[in-house]
């Protein structure tokens, strides 16, 4: 008995210091989430913002109905099975080859991989644009230089979002490749000494050695850049807003435009709780693997 | 023997031809943009670009002066520190409680991340409503509110990490000594956990300055952040790449040369410190 009052003090004392956090999170998350769930389920717009229409879920019905909705959804999902492989391929081949004891100069590397990772998206967006510009972007210049023709990168509904990827590859490689290069270099030596001794090549050493030895940390890289490039959506506000059509309408985008160029807040509502279903289903995986990472 | 070191050799220079290949693919876009900051906009046009172009420093003077940018600048300075003054505050207070004493055990802690995990876009719509009717939208004391949507939860995971690092051992002690439980999180864990806080105010520093739909969203007249200026130069003045890039530089350089102070924690930051530094 007394011992279990004195846990439940000791808990006290903790949701003591828990108090601001608490507060901040209700006022600027909690809160704006429920209103924005109220008003999902009613008839509210820029124009008549007042909640005296209570309409039920027929704007998430009206969602399911959307064409535009399903074409970000399949847009969204093509462009993280892109960006996500890419990245990690590409980081871990860089990763590995940075983690070679013999090579030198690595700080000048570490320096310029962490240049994009300080970048604003936005600064990304506009440095691409430049260089990407069919007439006058240095990009096409050197591609036809070698041999290439034309490029129409963000006028192509065939290729704007692949170059949208490109660019986004560009920025978040460095994350992958530096996040895999902390796991490599903590890892212990014994299993590649022994490996060495029974005769394992390179290739068998990375596959059966190597790999599944940093496979929580892959877990945690490849589920971090799922969901920050599911909700990926200043770079395609630069590069393309969405276009030409809807080839680029990221499901970020497509709500910001519902509600600030549609107008419609309900229905963006509705579109953004759909969304954070998603997003939540994936945060469980990460949450569970990071919390295993912990223990 | 010969052979081995021979294919080791080789082995490694391509390893170095790829690593510069890849670096340069990082960097060059940069220094090209760099470049364009400096030259006219003639020259900017140029192409094929000319081998030794103009050099002026017009684009940054006519940045500062007639575009007034040393004011956006200096938005983006307010709002990226008052939020970040805001916020690494509760932050600490809030990572040492989950630390600590596993306040709200695995639920709670799941909240925090899961908040982390929400797109910016579901929450800005309610906050843009809300703020406007409360007279907050395109001023600093809204931003740095709206700001610690995204920067709280981040910050809290990675302190919950500084903290569960540091011994339980010094609490006790500090009990012993008959320190309340405020008294020695002040006075004894705060002063260890230290740098490591100053390191990640830093990015949430480089993350508010970056901040890029909650700016655009909440801004307006007198609190636009450089991001929002810069995207709508794109639009306005699409023609004038020369000013472009100076704004775009203007943006990055102050980010690369404080990431240099915060190294370490840059990726254990942005991993949601799920691997410990």
């Amino acid at each position: 008995m007394k011992r279990m009052s004195f846990q439940a003090r000791y808990r006290m004392i903790g949701y003591q210091f828990l108090i601001p956090t608490f507060l901040v999170l209700l006022l600027v998350v909690a809160m704006p989430l429920l209103f924005s769930l109220v008003l999902s389920m009613f008839r509210y717009t820029f124009l008549s913002p007042r909640l005296n229409e209570f309409v039920g879920f027929s704007n998430y019905a009206s969602v399911v109905h959307d064409q535009y909705f399903w074409n970000s959804v399949k847009v969204t999902f093509l462009f993280v099975l892109m960006v996500v492989p890419l990245e990690f391929f590409i980081g871990y081949g860089i990763a590995l080859m940075l983690s070679r004891p013999e090579i030198r100069f690595k700080s000048i590397f570490y320096f310029i991989l962490t240049i994009p990772m300080v970048m604003s998206p936005v600064a990304v967006g506009l440095i691409w644009r430049m260089l990407l510009h069919p007439e006058l972007g240095v990009v096409n210049y050197l591609l036809g230089k070698l041999g290439f023709g034309y490029v129409n990168w963000f006028g192509d509904e065939r290729l704007a979002l692949f170059t949208v990827t490109l660019v986004d590859v560009w920025q978040q490689v460095s994350f992958m490749v530096l996040l895999l290069l902390s796991g490599i270099t903590s890892l212990p030596k014994e299993p590649f000494e022994s490996a060495t001794i029974d005769g394992a090549n390179w290739l068998q050493t990375l596959l059966f050695v190597k790999t599944p030895l940093l496979m929580p940390i892959i877990t945690v890289a490849l589920l971090q850049r799922v969901i920050t490039s599911f909700k990926t959506y200043d770079l395609v506000y630069i590069l393309t807003s969405g276009g030409p059509g809807v080839s680029t309408d990221l499901i970020s985008y497509n709500i910001y435009r519902t509600t600030f160029m549609g107008l419609d807040l309900s229905v963006a509502s509705a579109v953004s709780y759909m969304l954070l279903i998603v997003i939540l289903a994936i945060t469980v995986v990460i949450f569970r693997s990071t919390m295993k990472g912990n223990e | 023997m010969k052979s081995y070191k021979l294919a080791k050799q080789t082995s490694l220079f391509f390893t170095y031809v790829a690593l510069i290949f890849f670096s340069l693919m990082i960097a060059l876009p940069v220094l090209w943009t760099l470049r364009t900051s400096f030259v006219n906009e003639v020259d900017a046009y140029a192409m094929p670009p000319r081998l030794f172009p103009s050099f002026t420093f017009d684009n940054y003077r006519e940045l500062f002066g007639n575009d007034g940018f040393g004011d956006f600048l200096i938005n983006s300075l307010i709002i990226s520190l008052a939020s970040t003054a805001l916020a690494v505050p509760i932050a600490s207070l809030g990572g040492y409680a989950f630390a600590r004493y596993k306040a709200g055990g695995n639920i709670l802690r799941f909240t925090v991340l899961a908040t982390q995990m929400l797109p910016g876009v579901v929450l800005i719509l309610p906050l843009f409503i809300v703020m406007s009717r409360l007279h907050l939208s395109d001023t600093y004391l809204g931003m740095t509110i709206a700001y610690l949507a995204f920067n709280l939860p981040f910050l809290i995971w990675i302190m919950t990490g500084f903290f569960a690092s540091i011994p339980k051992d010094l609490d006790d002690a500090a009990a012993m000594d008959g320190l309340t439980p405020v008294q020695s999180f002040f006075r004894i864990i705060l002063p260890i956990a230290l740098p490591g806080i100053m390191a990640t105010a830093v990015l949430s520093f480089i993350f508010s300055w970056n901040e890029f739909l909650f700016a655009i969203v909440l801004s307006g007249r007198t609190t636009m952040p450089i991001p929002v200026r810069l995207a709508a130069m794109k639009t306005r003045q699409g023609i004038q790449i020369a000013k472009l890039s100076a704004g775009t530089i203007i943006a990055i350089l102050p980010m690369v040369f404080i990431s240099g102070f915060v190294k370490r924690y840059l990726i254990t930051g942005l991993s949601l410190g799920a691997i410990k530094s």
